[in-house]
């Protein structure tokens, strides 16, 4: 399997400017996941890895074989699409065996892998059906068996979960976990669901704008993201942002805003106070906050609950803070009324703190 | 929609409906109905339902590829067999011509980029709304005047040496020349019906086969020629069609040996009489191969060909 290298990848489409270099390592059978919201260029990316759009500048290697002005079949990979793409007029068996009869490889060979991949996708009862005949779910295992029946070193997924309502999603996802498992291959994902970036990669690259944002483990990204649009993207719901002036009391650093005083700990009252600005974006987690109505006010939140959306055993409420918007996660179980004011503590270590111009973490 | 709207219909709606099929079943059933009456029956004008039946006019219709000969004939000057095979030739040959070229160039047209694109595809359209009337006098000079070999040319001298005749071999007079014709006149719609069901083929199928393995010509015969069947099958239908009753410019670019039923029908009218029995009786031969042809054809025609390809 190769390592793939993605360098200085720029794209434009007329005078539109879609990539703006995108530099990038894959480590052999790595679970790459490219995720960010819509028009961020990860399908683009994807589509060019695949050879289907033309890489405008820079290159892209495959075990530092330059291949972007190779065709897609002479690239080894297989690639899921997000429509599913499946050939109507082919049965399942002859969907899946498309790309093996194209290579003339012999029939029982080509019978043996359709039916090994089969079962492995629990299609083995529908290889004669038409895709027209197959439900959503079925279509998309059939998508992903057609990519798994060829061997290929690389595989591609734009967004194939996408179509699927909520629970089959779920249920494709474990069951894609669970596939990874089995087949060790370079595997290169692109959502826009951070949850499926989250649950699946290896290595999550957050792309916003035709820029890479940030890429690491789903743990590193989610405990440190460097920026704020990284920090506001993964996470669900997502982190609560509130803008907070500094000021420094007896040697702490303080971050006072309407409704909160936080006395900031050592670590990050040095980064702040090293950008020498006066106010910063404080980031707290919805999960990061606990009710604790006995917490000293310096390290908490005095939250006014402004509605609460039950969702079975975590309640997640929406709180005002002065002029901010909070979102907290609680036990359901936890009585509150709305209209309370509440008073929510957290970790030191879990504050976040950004640079109000910049997005960037300090 | 339930039973009882069924059952609701207006009267008026079924009047409309009966209506509609006797203005097109009528002139099939007279033509059928003549075609078994002596010509004194057909203009003795009580144009009723009864006369004593006869297959006489076919008799003649068909009386060079009867194995008999007929009694009321002393002569058979219709060649209805050597009609029908030039007017299949011609009009099955045309009709796979024009859809190998338009299949292939409506999917040019649609999915590659090229300058001059869109003004290629209007023109062709625009093509279509030249009247054969208009095309009759000049293809007639050129098939005649300018498309020839010399008849002592290589070529030409060879075709002159086996098939014998006078003068430079010319497109006119030939099937190739009529064949040529019938593709250029229903190329422009073929292309234009093509277009539109090449559009409905998700891009996406082209792009999975391109992964799959599938070079570029490939991709049109395992992906896209199956997805537009339909389409063919429509285009088909029109095309042979066409080819199969055109007249006017066949009459002109026929000669003796390649002359198409249509043309054959009309030798049936002198200046002396009128056969209006043989016409009718050739007229009812005319009509079975299209018939059969469309029945063929528009079993193709299932709609919904892409359905489960990607989703919606």
């Amino acid at each position: 399997m190769p390592t793939i290298r993605l360098e200085n990848l720029v794209k434009r489409y007329g005078n539109v400017q879609v990539l703006h270099g995108i530099s990038l390592e894959m480590e052999e059978n790595e679970f790459t996941v490219l995720v960010g919201p819509s028009g961020c260029g990860k399908s683009t990316t994807l589509r060019m890895l695949a050879g289907l759009e033309t890489v405008t500048e820079g290159e892209i290697y495959f075990d530092d074989k330059p291949v972007s002005m190779l065709e897609p079949k002479d690239r080894d990979i297989a690639m899921v699409f997000q429509d599913y793409a499946l050939y109507p007029h082919m049965n399942v068996a002859a969907n899946m065996s498309f790309a093996l009869r194209l290579e003339k490889r012999p029939k029982a060979e080509i019978d043996k892998k359709v039916r090994d991949v089969a079962a492995m996708l629990g299609l083995s009862d529908f290889l004669a059906r038409k895709p027209g005949e197959l439900s959503g779910g079925q279509r998309q295992r059939v998508a992903m068996g057609r990519a798994l029946t060829r061997d290929a070193a690389t595989f591609l997924f734009d967004e194939p979960l996408s179509n699927l309502d909520a629970k089959l999603r779920g249920q494709m996802r474990a069951e894609l976990a669970l596939m990874r498992q089995q087949v060790q291959k370079n595997m290169i994902y692109v959502t826009h669901d951070q949850i499926e970036a989250m649950t699946l990669a290896d290595k999550i690259v957050v792309m916003h704008g035709g820029h890479i944002q940030q890429q690491g483990t789903p743990e590193e990204l989610f405990k440190h993201p460097v920026n704020k649009f990284v920090a506001g993207f993964l996470g669900m719901p997502p982190m609560n942002f509130m803008d907070a002036t500094l000021t420094e009391k007896d040697g702490t650093l303080w971050a006072e805003g309407k409704g909160f005083s936080i006395a900031l700990p050592e670590d990050r009252a040095n980064a702040a106070r090293n950008t020498a600005r006066a106010t910063v974006t404080l980031g707290l987690r919805p999960s990061d906050l606990i009710f604790a109505p006995d917490a000293s006010s310096d390290q908490s939140l005095d939250l006014n609950v402004i509605v609460s959306e039950y969702v079975g055993a975590q309640s997640v409420l929406i709180c005002g803070c002065g002029d901010a918007k909070v979102t907290v996660e609680l036990k359901s179980e936890t009585p509150i009324a709305l209209g309370e004011t509440l008073r929510f503590a957290f970790e030191p270590d879990n504050i976040h703190l950004f640079d109000t111009k910049t997005e960037m973490a300090l | 929609m339930s039973d009882k709207a069924y059952e609701k219909q207006n009267p008026a709606f079924y009047a409309l409906l009966v209506a509609l099929i006797f203005m097109s079943v009528g002139p099939i059933v007279l033509m059928f109905a003549n075609s078994f009456k002596l010509d004194v029956d057909i203009t003795s004008g009580t144009g009723g339902l009864l006369f004593m039946p006869t297959i006489q006019n076919y008799e003649t219709a068909l009386c060079d590829v009867l194995w008999y000969e007929p009694e009321h004939l002393d002569f058979c000057g219709l060649k209805f067999g050597g009609a029908f095979i030039n007017s299949l030739v011609i009009a099955l040959v045309s009709t796979v011509l024009t859809l190998v070229i338009g299949c292939m160039a409506a999917y040019a047209l649609v999915r590659f980029r090229f300058m001059g694109r869109d003004a290629a595809s209007l023109t062709t359209l625009m093509v279509r709304m030249v009247p054969p009337a208009v095309l009759l006098v000049p293809v007639f000079g050129l098939w005649n005047n300018e498309f020839c070999l010399d008849k002592d040319g290589l070529v030409g001298g060879m075709i002159r040496d086996s098939f014998g005749g006078r003068g430079d071999v010319c497109l006119a007079g030939t099937h190739s020349g009529i064949i040529l014709i019938y593709v250029a006149m229903n190329l422009p719609f073929v292309i234009w019906i093509l277009q539109s069901f090449i559009m409905q083929v998700p891009r996406s199928l082209e792009e999975a086969a391109r992964v799959d393995g599938a070079g570029p010509f490939q991709v049109f015969f395992k992906i896209v020629l199956p997805l537009i069947k339909p389409g063919l099958a429509a285009a088909a239908i029109f095309t042979f069609r066409i080819a199969w009753n055109e007249y006017l410019l066949a009459s002109a670019l026929s000669d003796r040996d390649t002359k198409t039923v249509p043309i054959l029908i009309v030798n049936n009218m002198s200046e002396f009489n009128v056969e209006w029995g043989v016409i009718m009786a050739t007229g009812m031969l005319l009509a079975v191969p299209p018939i059969i042809f469309t029945l063929f054809a528009s079993r193709q025609i299932i709609t919904g060909m892409t359905a489960g390809a990607v989703k919606g």
